[in-house]
């Protein structure tokens, strides 16, 4: 049985890692990123996914060197994302040993990227990052681009195209720790056919308890809950466990690899 | 003993050296056919498109030289995600497309009654199929699994793992020299590195 994926999620501000509030400035430092690449990796996560946040902003590309170190410490799925514009910042990603890059700015302007990428390297490596703003009742797509678009006829319009997952975050309970938008999954999970990550709100055990219990989604993506607060991934395995769905709880049968 | 990890442009190389590393064995990444006829183990591996997975085997001309090491010399090899695909009779990816044609089956879209969601994504449980003692250990471990087509094989002896998704797909393929599999060993930490090193093992006396 597939099981339900933790996924943590490490955020890049070029330096070091750093943790943000409904994606507001000022983030808070919170490591060495590949200290923390190489605990998780040592328990064992499911997936480690890692974005340098300001790349698009700053029009720079993600420091291939640093993200090289950081996958070196993985021998599990690693995804890359951040000022990723052509197809050739892919390619260099994908050297480096990533499983899967991520998009979003690119695409707002451009979904038929999409495509162009996935024909090249495979759909299954082509996850879109899709960022809502809840404003008064309305799902907006967040962008620092100045747009108003709103989300769900944005997601209309771009399940057309050939991608193979999807990290669906909420602006709102970004860095809030107080739950994920369950109506905001609700709604996307009947639109899309791919496999969707949930993101923004984990707080904890019983927020995933409410996540896996109301909806069908198969992974979930977190970062606060663990810089911040006594819970592992494994603790959160457990939690969703406990609402009845599939989890991958390591026993350590073979020698670790470290 | 050195290993011939095929650089033929379907990415995932420094990955699948990184497990071969931490192993201890000698590996090189190569589309030099001198050097994959001097080596002792030739793994395949690669994600995409089958069609293009082909193309580029054939722009490399690496055909007639792994065909001649794999099935003439019988050279260990091993297959892995879209390098395990490519060795059957034929692919549909994204049109009919013919394959190596080493393990008779072909490679179709997943189709799921239920509906579930596709890709196939993540980790899911490992089944040893007919009593297969080499692999036995591995029954019940969970690997990583990323794929939209599978493997349908024409003889069930030849399958040696399997996984369910709604439908029973193959997860892993042996024909005498021949090891291949579905999902990704390097990517499924302790369980996936340990399968690795059980295959690559049994040729390292040499």
């Amino acid at each position: 049985m597939l099981k339900c994926r933790v996924i943590p999620i490490l955020t890049f501000n070029g330096f070091g890692l750093v943790k943000t509030k409904q994606f507001a400035g000022n983030p808070r430092m919170v490591g060495n990123a590949i200290q923390v690449a190489k605990v998780y990796n040592s328990r064992n996560v499911d997936e480690l996914v890692f974005l340098d946040i300001y790349a698009s902003d700053k029009n720079r590309k993600m420091n291939l060197q640093m993200a090289k170190l950081i996958v070196n410490q993985c021998f599990m799925p690693v995804a890359l994302g951040g000022g990723i514009k052509n197809l050739k910042d892919i390619e260099d990603l994908l050297a480096i040993g990533a499983d899967k890059v991520v998009l979003k700015s690119k695409i707002i302007d451009n979904p038929e990227f999409i495509n162009e990428a996935s024909y090249v390297y495979g759909n299954q490596c082509i996850t879109v990052s899709l960022d809502a703003f809840k404003k008064e009742d309305t799902y907006y797509l967040y962008n620092r681009l100045d747009k108003e678009i709103e989300f769900f006829s944005f997601l209309e319009n771009l399940k057309k195209y050939n991608f193979g997952e999807v990290i669906l975050t909420s602006v709102n309970n970004d860095g809030m720790m107080n739950g994920f938008d369950i109506e905001l999954v609700q709604r996307v999970e009947k639109i899309l056919n791919v496999p969707i990550v949930v993101s923004g709100g984990a707080g904890n055990p019983e927020h995933f308890k409410e996540l896996f219990a109301k909806t069908n989604i198969e992974a979930v993506a977190a970062s606060s809950i663990f810089h911040f607060t006594r819970y592992t991934p494994r603790d959160l395995k457990l939690a969703i466990q406990s609402v009845g769905k599939p989890v991958r709880l390591v026993e350590k049968d073979f020698i670790p690899i470290n | 003993m050195k290993i011939a990890i095929i650089k033929y442009g379907m990415g995932n190389v420094a990955s699948v050296k990184k497990a071969i590393d931490k192993l201890g064995f000698t590996s090189i990444i190569t589309n030099n056919i001198t050097e994959i006829k001097n080596s002792d183990v030739i793994l395949l591996p690669g994600v995409g498109s089958f069609k293009k997975g082909m193309e580029n085997l054939n722009k490399e001309n690496l055909v007639e030289v792994l065909k001649d090491e794999v099935l003439f010399k019988k050279k260990p090899f091993i297959g892995i995600c879209l390098g395990m695909q490519l060795i059957a009779t034929n692919g549909t990816e994204p049109e009919n497309v013919k394959g190596l044609g080493w393990i008779d089956g072909d490679v179709i879209k997943i189709e799921s009654p239920q509906k579930f969601r596709i890709p196939h994504l993540g980790w899911n449980t490992l089944k040893t199929k007919n009593n297969n003692n080499f692999y036995k250990e591995f029954n019940n471990k969970d690997v990583y699994f990323i794929h939209s087509y599978h493997f349908k094989a024409k003889y069930i002896q030849e399958v040696t793992m399997s996984v369910n998704y709604d439908i029973e797909m193959v997860a892993a393929l042996q024909k005498n020299n021949i090891y291949a599999m579905q999902f990704h060993p390097e990517k499924s930490q302790e369980v996936g590195v340990h399968l690795l090193n059980k295959i690559l093992t049994q040729y390292a006396k040499v």
